[in-house]
């Protein structure tokens, strides 16, 4: 499973050197394999035999039994008094670390870091801050890695656990804690995306975060706490209006992204804010159909920008895109037939400019599929 | 638009089976086996070997490796103990290595061979890796993964053992996993990921579950993983194409019959040309090393759109085999009853 790996091209001179160097390497690699699973199969647990795990996983750290044979010895070793779980496993963590960094797409080795946490948080030693920073800075590495961001939700979530039961008596405090969590997540979010607009990982945590943080501030009592991000969750009307102007620069800035679409389409289509939004808003907020009739606006003018500058004068394919969904909603939503024909020039215009997902339009076109849903 | 295309899109070129052969059977030869990489692969094995297997079989060309051979060498990797495949003898069971396991000896006809008792095993190895919540873990040390939960599932379907808790669970599961895009990840919260649809799809295929799910926003998500000027597919959105979505994407949209919604000819012209016409092979890009990982998932995928015009045999979007041989695999819940 190669990924990113130049093809090689040795000289005879290269070729024959890595040969005679593997070969040196090869006799090393082996005679370790076989003295360690010679261990493990005759069940040593000791700790040379932890040492001589080391030395292998150092080598290949994808070799997943040797983790386990790893995991077996260190258990071994905790129940027997033998090594202390805390120390030990606090330093396996550093050696999980070490690794990371030189493979941090190895499943195997985020997997045992997950394993030593849980480890460490059956004996209430589990340093969850600080895994908190190790998750940012691994993300900072690679803010796409998306090891990175399931090990960081995994992270916050044990967070919340130990938290709930750090208050267990007092749900105002629970709520309290959680939101706090999640706020940071949220604001997390945003400083990840005004670095880079495209990382889509970013949006699709803050989709997941949005509803969560509402739910949770409508339960707590305090109406006061969280007064910087407050007025925008007051319901999910605000919160659309707050990122609908958020994304607003995104669009304008770089309308051949498709991470700021998607998240448009989100907040656009999402029930969690069309539900609300639907029966009549009597508080004059809005309608679902202004704002949906206000965002078409914007998409258009933003192509109409993007026509004046290319130099074919072309139509920006993702502004279509979202110009036919938007007609589509309204469409179904006014019940308007004269809309048709418009959906119907988009989806012309679509079919010539972007020819690759042809087959997707013409579906849409004889009714075969529909555009949209919710 | 048009511009781009001409310049940058790979003249189609023929698919060179005899070299892709040759590569595959270079794997485990004489010459391989001095070079360290082949040494420090051994935890992939079973896995390689059915990439590999794969690759042949669709080719056509599944006598290319002495049988007898891999059939034993599947066998020397059962772990008594726990009932499951490692992935190299005395290496541990896992999920992947049981399924690779399994999916070979289906390859030769020979699923009989494990007999009763080992079957039973087996079964019970996957069985015992469900969770409460209705996911797999990979073995007993805890990882949670859509993938896993497809490798058990296929496993179950290939030794006939489905049953509809089993299933049920896995199907809550699943969909647990959805997004706002209409994709997939590899555990609830997680973002979308091709390779999570494949195996989030074909579960649900599996398990004749397929009407739950939006396959229309599913699709736009998936076509919209093509990507100019290779007319390659991605994994995620903003991220570089690499051949072996060719499978992942497009027997996802085979799942929904939407191959149509991507452009096949420029996708075939991309899978082309990541091939390694010296030494044999697939290499995720054009001008990177090749593996038998991309090789089985490049052909597999060519199979899938343009299989007639290159000699290959039709491959099962669900299994990953060929149709003549997933045709025999008893199906949920018709060959249940
Ligand atoms: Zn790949």
């Amino acid at each position: 499973m190669l990924h990113e790996v130049k093809k090689q091209r040795l000289t005879e001179e290269a070729r024959l050197n890595k040969l005679k160097k593997d070969k040196a390497k090869i006799k090393t690699y082996r005679a370790l394999t076989e003295e360690v699973l010679k261990g493990k199969i005759e069940r040593q647990y000791s700790k040379h035999n932890l040492d001589l795990t080391t030395k292998l996983i150092d080598l290949n750290p994808e070799f997943y039994t040797i983790w386990n044979y790893r995991r077996e010895i260190f258990s071994k070793l905790f129940e027997d008094g033998v090594l202390d779980k805390k120390e030990t496993l606090e330093k396996d963590l550093g050696f999980s670390m070490e690794q990371l960094k030189r493979f941090p797409k190895c499943y195997w080795i985020w997997n045992h870091r997950v394993w030593c946490l849980l480890q460490l948080q059956s004996i209430n030693e589990a340093n969850w801050m600080y895994e908190f920073g190790i998750a940012s800075k691994l993300l900072e590495m690679d803010s796409r890695n998306f090891h990175g961001w399931y090990y960081r939700r995994f992270v916050v979530e044990n967070m919340e656990n130990n938290m709930k039961i750090r208050h267990k008596d007092d749900s105002q405090q629970q709520i309290y804690q959680y939101l706090s969590i999640n706020i940071k997540e949220y604001q997390y979010t945003t400083a990840k995306i005004s670095k880079n607009i495209s990382n889509f990982s970013a949006w699709h945590n803050r989709s997941k975060l949005i509803p969560k943080i509402y739910d949770n501030l409508k339960l707590l009592s305090d109406t006061t706490a969280f007064p910087s991000i407050r007025h925008i969750f007051q319901s999910p009307y605000h919160i659309l209006m707050h990122e609908l102007n958020y994304i607003k620069t995104g669009i304008y800035m770089d309308p051949d992204d498709t991470s700021v679409w998607l998240y448009l389409h989100w907040l656009l289509l999402d029930p969690f804010f069309v539900e609300y939004l639907k029966p009549e808003s009597s508080d004059g907020l809005s309608s679902y159909m202004d704002i949906l009739k206000s965002q078409l606006q914007v998409v258009m003018e933003v192509n109409a920008l993007e026509k004046e500058e290319s130099s074919t004068g072309e139509d920006n394919i993702w502004c279509l895109k979202s110009i036919l969904i938007i007609n589509d909603v309204l469409e179904k939503e006014t019940g308007d037939n004269s809309i048709l024909n418009t959906k119907l020039e988009i989806l012309e215009k679509l079919i010539r400019l972007d020819p690759l997902r042809k087959g997707r339009y013409l579906d849409y076109r004889n009714g075969a599929a529909k555009l949209y849903s919710l | 638009m048009e511009e781009v295309n001409k310049q940058d899109t790979p003249a189609q070129k023929s698919l060179d089976k005899m070299k892709h052969v040759e590569f595959v059977q270079s794997l485990d030869s004489k010459v391989s086996r001095q070079s360290y990489e082949y040494w420090i692969s051994e935890h992939l094995r079973m896995n390689g070997l059915y990439w590999g297997l794969t690759a042949l079989a669709t080719m056509d060309k599944l006598d290319a490796l002495p049988s007898s051979e891999v059939i034993a060498f599947v066998m020397s990797c059962w772990n008594e103990n726990t009932g499951g495949f490692g992935a190299f003898p005395q290496h541990d069971a896992h999920i992947l290595s049981t399924l690779s396991a399994l999916q070979i000896l289906i390859l030769y006809d020979r699923l009989e061979s494990l007999g009763d008792e080992r079957k039973n095993k087996v079964k019970n190895f996957i069985l015992g890796l469900q969770l409460p919540n209705g996911a797999f873990q990979g073995d007993s040390f805890g990882e949670v993964d859509t993938r896993f939960v497809y490798t058990a599932i296929q496993s179950l379907a290939l030794l006939g053992e489905l049953s509809k808790e089993v299933i049920d669970r896995a199907t809550d599961f699943i969909l647990k996993c959805t997004n706002f895009d209409g994709a997939f990840g590899r555990a609830p919260g997680a973002e979308s990921h091709a390779a999570q649809v494949f195996t989030s799809l074909a579960t649900l295929a599996i398990a004749n579950n397929l009407h739950l799910i939006d396959q229309s926003k599913l699709g736009s998500w998936l076509s919209e993983r093509q990507v100019l000027p290779s007319g390659g597919l991605n994994g995620r959105p903003e991220k570089l194409p690499d051949v072996c979505y060719s499978w992942w994407v497009l027997s996802s949209l085979a799942l929904i019959d939407k191959i149509h919604w991507i452009n096949s000819e420029y996708l075939e012209s991309f899978i082309l040309s990541c091939q390694d016409l010296e030494s044999g092979g697939f290499s995720d890009r054009s001008g990177n090393q090749p593996d038998v990982f991309h090789t089985c998932f490049a052909i597999t995928g060519l199979s899938l759109i343009q299989g007639k015009k290159h000699g290959l045999k039709a491959i099962d979007p669900v299994y990953c085999l060929p149709s003549e041989i997933s045709a025999n695999i008893k199906k949920w819940p018709v060959d249940y009853s």
